[in-house]
C-alpha cells in the first residue's frame, strides 16, 4: 500500500508536467484543427528561458526563492508566449484553410529548426540549475519503507493546479474566451459578427505556450537539467495525453496526462522500466479502440 | 563561439583552398549535431590542436596535415554516408567515430577501402573483435572496465543487495552485463534489474522500486545525464544506496546535475589523462584557449599524434602500410606511451576506481 | 498581411513605421534569450555570456526590412512565382512523357559508370533511391488511400530485421530474404491496421506513432532476438546471381571480378546495390501506377475524396483501407530488407520517428500521391543535409526552415494537383472536378 502510494505521488507530478503541455496541443487542436508538432520545442524553450531567468536573477542578487520563481514563471510566459506567437505567425498561419497535412509538415520543419537553433546558440551541452527547493515531507512509513512526497512535489501540483484554474475561468468568464468557443464553433459565423479570428488564434498560441512555459520552469525547477532535446519525448507523450483525454477537451487532457503520468509510474514501479513507454502508447491504443474520440471527446458526427 | 568556429571554418576553407596535392588529409568522423554534439566537439577540438601543432612542428614529412571534418550524428547511416564522403576523398585515414553504433558500420567501409582508423572513442569490444586489421582505438574496451567495477564490488565489498540498471545504449548495455556476468562468475548474483530510457527525465517510479528492494549497491551502465538525475532524485526520495558508474559519467556536468548528491559517487575511469605530466603544455593550451580538455578531447589528440608518427614512420600514407606501423612498435602521446596490440586495441594503463568529492572525482583509497 | 487600401501618404508612412516598429519590438523580444544571452558553463556552476550587439543588429535589420517591404507591396512580392505550366509540363503524358522517361532511365543506368561517380556519390545516389522507394510506399497509404500514417517506419524496421535475422541465423541470402521481409511487413501492417483503421485522421496519427516507437523499443529491448542496442551485424550482402562480391571466393569458388576479368574493386558492389534498388523501386513505380487504374487504386482515392459516399455505394472501407495499409507495409519491408543488404548493420536508431517524419514530408512536399513529386521531394531531402556537410553545423537549421517555406511557397507541395487517375471526360459538364490544393 505504501508503495503504490508512493508510485501514486510519483505519477501525479510526471503526470501534471504532461497535463500542462497537453492543454496547449489540445487548445489549438480545438480552433485551428491542427497539430501542433512544435509544441514540444515550446516547452523545451520555456524552459531554457526559465533557466536563463534564473541566472540574470542571480545577478541581480535575488535569490530568495519564492520570489525568485515567480519572477521567472513571468519571464517565462512573456517570452515562451512570444516565441509561441511568432511559430503560428511565420509557420502556420500562410497556411491556414490549405489542406489539412501542410501545416502539420510546416510544424515538423519548425520544430527541427527550434531545436538546431536553441542547440546552435546555446551549445549543445546539457544546462544545469543547483537545487533551489529541497526538502520534503515524509507522510508515514510502512515496514521499512517510506512514502515521501518532496517540497517540490508539491509545488508542482499546487502550480498545476493554478494555472488549469486560471485557465478555465478565461475560457469560460472572460471575453477572450468567449471568443475562442465561438472560433472553436465557427470560424467564418464568428468573423462575422466581429470577432477578430486571426487575434483570437494568435492569443490561443501564446496561452498554450504560456502553459508551456510553465511545465518548463517546473522541470527545471524538478530536474534540475535541461538540453535541447527534451521537448521531443515531452512532446509525444503530452500529445498522447491529450489524444486520450479527447483531443479539443480542455479537462480532456489535464486528466490524459495524469493518466499518462500514473500509467508510466505504475508499469514503472510494478513491472519494468524496458516497456514502460510502451505502456503509455498501449493503453492508448486500448482506449481509442473502444473510445474512438478519447475519454472526454465529443463524438465525431459528419453531417453529409 | 560561433563566432570562433566561424573563423576556424574560414581557415579551414582558407587551407583547402591552399592545399597543394602532396597535403596529408585526415578525416574527422564524429556527431557535430544532435544529441552527442558535445562530445563530437571534444574530439574535434583535440584533432584541431593536435593537427595545429603538428603543422607548426613541419607537418609530417614536410607536408601539411589538414583535417576533413564528417558529421555523422551518432546515427549508423548517416556514419555510413560519411565514411563513404571520406573514402572518396582518399583521406589517408579516419579519426573516429564516437558512437560505437556508428564506428562499427562505418568500419566496413573504411577496411573495405584500406584506410585505417582510430576512434578516440568507442569503447564497446565487437569494434575490434571483428578480425579487421585497419581499426584501432585509443580508447579502452568495455569489458576491462566491467571486470575492474566488479572485482573492486567483490574486493571492497560495496553492497550486499545489488541493483544493475542501464540506459539501453550500446555503451550502458555493454557494460552493465560485463558487470553482471563477473559478478555471476564469483557467484553473486543481484537483486534487481532495470532499465531506463535515454532522453528520459523521471525516474521517481524506477527509485521508488530500488527503495522497496532494499538495496544497497546500484551499478549503473550509461552516460552521466541520466545518472545524475538518477542520483539527485533518488536523494531526494531518501535511497541511501551507493552508486558505481562507467567512464560514461566522467563529465562535469554529472556533478552539477547531481548537486551534493554527487559525493560518493563511485565510477571507473582512466587514469585522468590530464594528470600525465607530458601532456601538461598541450592541455595548458586547451585551457588558454577556455577550453577544457575533458573527456575524450585527449584521445582524440593522441590518435591524430599516433597516425602522423606511423606515417613518418612508414614514409607513405598508403593505407595498408600505415596500419602495419601501427600494430608495430610504440607512440609517445598525450596519454603517455602506447602500443596497439593486433587487434588494435591500445595498452594503456588498466580502469582505476574513483569517487566523486565536491564536484570532482579521485582516485579511491 | 494584406495592406489596406492605399491612403493617402503620410497617413501610410506613419502606419508602416508603426508595423515596422512592432516588427523590430517582437524581434527584440525573440531574440533576448537565445541570441542576446548565452548561457556559460563554467565549472559547475551558470555563467552568462551577453552578446547585446547580435540583438541590435538583428533589431535593425527586421526593421529596416520591414519597412522596404511594405513599400515593395509586401512579403507576397518576394514569393517566389513558379510558372503555372510546371504543372501540366511535368505531368507524365505522351509522347513527351516517353523521351523523357526514356532520358531519365538511361541516366539512371549510366550513372554509376560515369567518371564522377565514386563511391559516395553512389552511396547517395542509393540512399536517395530508398527514400523514393519509401516515399512510393507511404504514398500510397498517405497520397492515395488518404490516412495519415506517422509510423511507417515500422515497417521498414520489420523488412530490415527480417532479412538481418534470416541472414545471420539461417545463413539465407538476399534474393530469398527479399519476398519474405515484404511477407512480414505485410503481415505486421494487417495486424496493426485491423483494429485501428477505424480511427479517423489525426487519431489514426497518433496511434500509427505509438505503433511505430512500440516497435522501436521493442527492437531495443528484446536483446536476446534483435541483439537490443547492439543491433544485428554481419548480415549478408546481395550476390550477383549467386557470383560474391570479394577479392576472394570463400571456398575457391568464382567470384564476380573473376568471371568477367575485371580487377577487384569494392565499387562493383557498390553499383550492384545501385542496380538493384534502382530495380525494386522501378519495379515499385510500375506496380503502384498500375494499382492505381485497378478497382481497388480507384477506391482507395474514392476513400480520400468521400467515404461516406464510398459507404453508400456499397464499398467496404476496411477492407480498402487494410489493403493500402498492408501494400504500404510491404513495399516499405522491401525497402528495409535492402537497406539491412545494404549497411550490413542495423540497429534500432535507425528507425526512430523521425525517420518516419522525414518520409511523411517526402510525400507531402511531393505533393500527395504525385508520384515524379516523390522523387523530386526525395532528391531535396536527402540532398540537402548532404549539401550542408561543409556547414555541418547550419544543416539541419536550413533543413528545418526549408521544410517550412516549401510548405508556405507551395502548400500543395512542390508538384501539386492530386489529380484522380481516371478521369472522365467532364467538359460536358463544369470545368473542375473537386480540387483540393492550393
Amino acid at each position: 500500500m505504501a508503495y503504490f502510494l508512493q508510485q501514486t505521488i510519483n505519477g501525479l507530478t510526471l503526470g501534471s508536467i504532461y497535463g500542462l503541455i497537453a492543454l496547449g496541443y489540445t487548445m489549438v487542436y480545438g480552433i485551428v484543427g491542427m497539430i501542433n508538432f512544435a509544441h514540444g520545442e515550446i516547452y523545451m524553450i520555456g524552459a531554457f528561458v526559465s533557466l536563463i531567468a534564473f541566472a540574470v536573477l542571480g545577478l541581480f542578487g535575488i535569490t530568495w526563492a519564492p520570489l525568485a520563481i515567480v519572477l521567472v514563471l513571468l519571464i517565462a510566459i512573456v517570452f515562451t508566449g512570444a516565441f509561441g506567437w511568432a511559430v503560428e505567425r511565420i509557420a502556420y498561419r500562410p497556411l491556414r484553410g490549405s489542406f489539412h497535412l501542410a501545416p502539420l509538415i510546416s510544424a515538423i520543419g519548425m520544430s527541427i529548426f527550434l531545436q538546431n537553433y536553441v542547440q546552435l546558440l546555446q551549445g549543445a551541452r546539457l544546462r544545469t540549475l543547483p537545487a533551489l527547493v529541497s526538502g520534503g515531507v515524509t507522510l508515514f512509513r510502512e515496514n521499512d519503507f517510506e512514502v515521501r512526497i518532496s517540497t517540490i512535489q508539491i509545488a508542482i501540483i499546487l502550480l498545476a493546479g493554478v494555472l488549469m484554474a486560471a485557465l478555465t475561468f478565461l475560457i469560460e468568464h472572460t471575453r477572450l474566451g468567449r471568443s475562442q468557443r465561438a472560433c472553436e464553433q465557427d470560424m467564418g459565423m464568428a468573423g462575422m459578427i466581429g470577432i477578430n479570428v486571426d487575434r483570437t488564434i494568435s492569443l490561443t498560441f501564446v496561452i498554450g505556450a504560456a502553459l508551456a512555459a510553465g511545465a518548463g520552469l517546473m522541470v527545471t525547477l524538478y530536474y534540475g537539467s535541461v538540453d535541447f532535446f527534451i521537448g521531443f519525448l515531452a512532446g509525444v507523450k503530452a500529445f498522447t495525453a491529450a489524444v486520450l483525454g479527447g483531443i479539443g477537451s480542455i479537462p480532456g487532457a489535464m486528466l490524459g496526462g495524469i493518466l499518462i503520468g500514473l500509467v508510466e509510474a505504475y508499469w514503472g514501479g510494478y513491472v519494468s522500466g524496458a516497456y514502460k513507454d510502451v505502456s503509455v502508447f498501449a493503453v492508448l491504443i486500448l482506449v481509442l479502440t473502444v473510445m474512438p474520440t478519447g475519454l472526454l471527446g465529443k463524438p465525431h458526427i459528419q453531417k453529409v | 563561439m560561433t563566432s570562433r568556429l566561424l573563423l576556424a571554418s574560414a581557415a579551414a576553407l582558407a587551407l583547402a583552398a591552399g592545399a597543394a596535392q602532396a597535403d596529408v588529409t585526415l578525416g574527422v568522423a564524429s556527431p557535430f549535431t544532435g544529441q552527442n554534439s558535445s562530445f563530437g566537439e571534444q574530439i574535434k577540438r583535440g584533432a584541431e590542436a593536435a593537427a595545429a601543432a603538428i603543422n607548426a612542428a613541419g607537418g609530417i614529412n614536410g607536408e601539411k596535415l589538414i583535417l576533413d571534418l564528417q558529421d555523422d550524428a551518432c546515427d549508423p547511416k548517416q556514419a555510413v554516408a560519411a565514411a563513404n564522403k571520406i573514402v572518396s576523398a582518399n583521406d589517408a585515414a579516419v579519426i573516429g567515430h564516437f558512437c560505437s553504433s556508428s564506428s562499427i558500420p562505418a568500419s566496413d567501409v573504411y577496411a573495405e577501402a584500406g584506410i585505417p582508423q582510430i576512434s578516440p572513442a568507442s569503447t564497446n569490444p565487437k569494434l575490434t573483435d571483428r578480425g579487421l586489421t585497419s581499426v584501432f582505438r585509443t580508447c579502452g574496451r568495455d569489458d576491462q572496465q566491467s571486470a575492474v567495477a566488479a572485482a573492486a564490488i567483490v574486493s571492497r565489498k560495496l553492497g550486499t543487495k545489488i541493483a544493475i540498471v542501464d540506459d539501453k545504449s550500446a555503451y550502458g548495455k555493454g557494460i552493465a552485463d560485463g558487470v553482471r556476468s563477473a559478478l555471476a562468475a564469483k557467484g553473486i548474483h543481484e537483486a534487481l534489474d532495470d532499465t531506463l530510457t535515454q532522453g528520459d527525465k523521471d525516474f521517481s517510479a524506477l527509485i521508488s522500486r530500488l527503495k522497496s528492494a532494499n538495496v544497497d549497491f546500484v551499478f549503473y551502465g550509461g552516460y552521466f545525464s541520466e545518472a545524475g538525475l538518477l542520483v539527485r532524485q533518488a536523494r531526494e526520495q531518501g535511497l541511501k544506496a551507493i552508486f558505481m558508474g562507467g567512464d560514461g559519467i566522467a563529465a562535469t556536468e554529472f556533478a552539477s546535475i547531481a548537486g551534493p548528491a554527487s559525493d560518493g559517487v563511485l565510477m571507473t575511469f582512466y587514469p585522468d589523462p590530464r594528470d600525465n605530466p607530458a601532456a601538461a603544455p598541450v592541455i595548458q593550451a586547451f585551457r588558454d584557449q577556455k577550453f577544457e580538455p575533458e573527456g575524450y578531447t585527449l584521445y582524440s589528440y593522441a590518435a591524430v599524434t599516433a597516425f602522423a608518427e606511423a606515417v613518418k614512420r612508414a614514409g607513405t600514407v598508403e593505407g595498408a602500410k600505415v596500419a602495419a606501423e601501427l600494430h608495430k612498435g610504440s607512440y609517445k602521446t598525450v596519454l603517455g606511451t602506447i602500443a596497439f596490440d593486433a587487434k588494435g586495441d591500445p595498452d594503456t594503463d588498466p580502469f582505476i576506481v574513483y569517487v566523486w568529492k565536491a564536484g570532482k572525482y579521485v582516485p579511491l583509497k | 498581411m494584406a495592406s489596406g487600401p492605399s491612403l493617402e501618404t503620410p497617413a501610410r508612412d506613419h502606419k508602416a513605421l508603426r508595423n515596422a516598429g512592432l516588427a523590430a519590438l517582437l524581434t527584440l523580444v525573440l531574440s533576448i534569450p537565445f541570441i542576446g544571452i548565452r548561457l556559460d558553463d563554467s565549472q559547475g556552476s551558470n555563467g552568462l555570456a551577453f552578446r547585446p550587439q547580435w540583438v541590435a543588429g538583428l533589431v535593425v535589420v527586421v526593421f529596416v526590412a520591414r519597412l522596404v517591404l511594405d513599400q515593395t507591396g509586401g512579403l507576397a512580392a518576394w514569393r517566389p512565382r513558379f510558372p503555372t505550366g510546371l504543372k501540366r509540363g511535368l505531368r507524365l503524358e505522351p509522347p513527351v512523357s516517353t523521351i523523357l522517361i526514356a532520358l531519365v532511365l538511361g541516366l539512371a543506368f549510366a550513372f554509376p559508370l560515369a567518371p564522377f561517380a565514386s563511391r559516395y556519390e553512389i552511396g547517395l545516389a542509393t540512399s536517395f533511391l530508398i527514400y523514393v522507394m519509401l516515399g512510393w510506399g507511404l504514398n500510397i497509404v498517405v497520397g492515395l488511400a488518404g490516412l495519415l500514417d506517422l509510423g511507417y517506419v515500422a515497417f521498414y524496421a520489420a523488412g530490415a530485421y527480417t532479412f538481418g535475422l534470416l541472414s545471420t541465423h539461417f545463413g539465407i541470402g538476399f534474393w530469398l530474404a527479399l519476398p519474405l521481409s515484404g511477407l512480414a511487413a505485410a503481415t505486421l501492417g494487417m495486424l496493426l491496421g485491423f483494429p485501428v483503421l477505424r480511427l479517423r485522421g489525426d487519431y489514426l496519427a497518433i496511434v500509427t506513432l505509438g505503433f511505430g516507437e512500440i516497435i522501436r523499443i521493442i527492437l531495443l529491448n528484446w536483446s536476446d532476438l534483435t541483439g537490443g542496442p547492439n543491433g544485428i551485424s554481419g548480415i549478408g550482402r546481395p550476390s550477383f546471381f549467386g557470383l560474391p562480391f570479394a577479392a576472394t571466393a570463400p571456398n575457391g569458388g568464382t567470384t564476380f571480378s573473376k568471371l568477367f576479368g575485371l580487377p577487384f574493386s569494392p565499387l562493383h558492389r557498390l553499383a550492384w546495390l545501385y542496380y538493384v534498388i534502382l530495380a525494386l523501386a522501378l519495379l515499385t513505380l510500375a506496380f503502384t501506377s498500375r494499382l492505381r487504374r485497378l478497382p481497388i487504386g480507384r477506391a482507395w482515392e474514392a476513400l480520400r475524396e468521400d467515404e461516406i459516399a464510398c459507404q453508400a455505394l456499397g464499398l467496404n472501407p476496411t477492407v480498402i483501407k487494410l489493403t493500402a495499409f498492408s501494400l504500404g507495409a510491404m513495399l516499405g519491408g522491401l525497402a528495409g530488407c535492402f537497406f539491412a543488404a545494404k549497411q550490413g548493420f542495423i540497429s534500432p536508431e535507425s528507425f526512430t520517428f523521425s525517420e518516419s517524419a522525414i518520409i511523411l514530408a517526402i510525400v507531402v512536399l511531393g505533393g500527395m500521391g504525385n508520384q515524379l513529386g516523390v522523387v523530386i521531394a526525395a532528391a531535396v531531402l536527402v540532398g540537402l543535409p548532404e549539401l550542408g556537410r561543409s556547414f555541418a553545423e547550419y544543416r539541419m537549421l536550413v533543413f528545418g526552415m526549408a521544410m517550412v517555406l516549401i510548405m508556405i511557397w507551395r502548400p500543395g507541395g512542390l508538384i501539386s494537383g492530386r489529380s484522380p487517375s481516371i478521369r472522365a471526360d467532364l467538359s460536358r459538364f463544369k470545368a473542375t472536378g473537386p480540387e483540393v490544393a492550393p
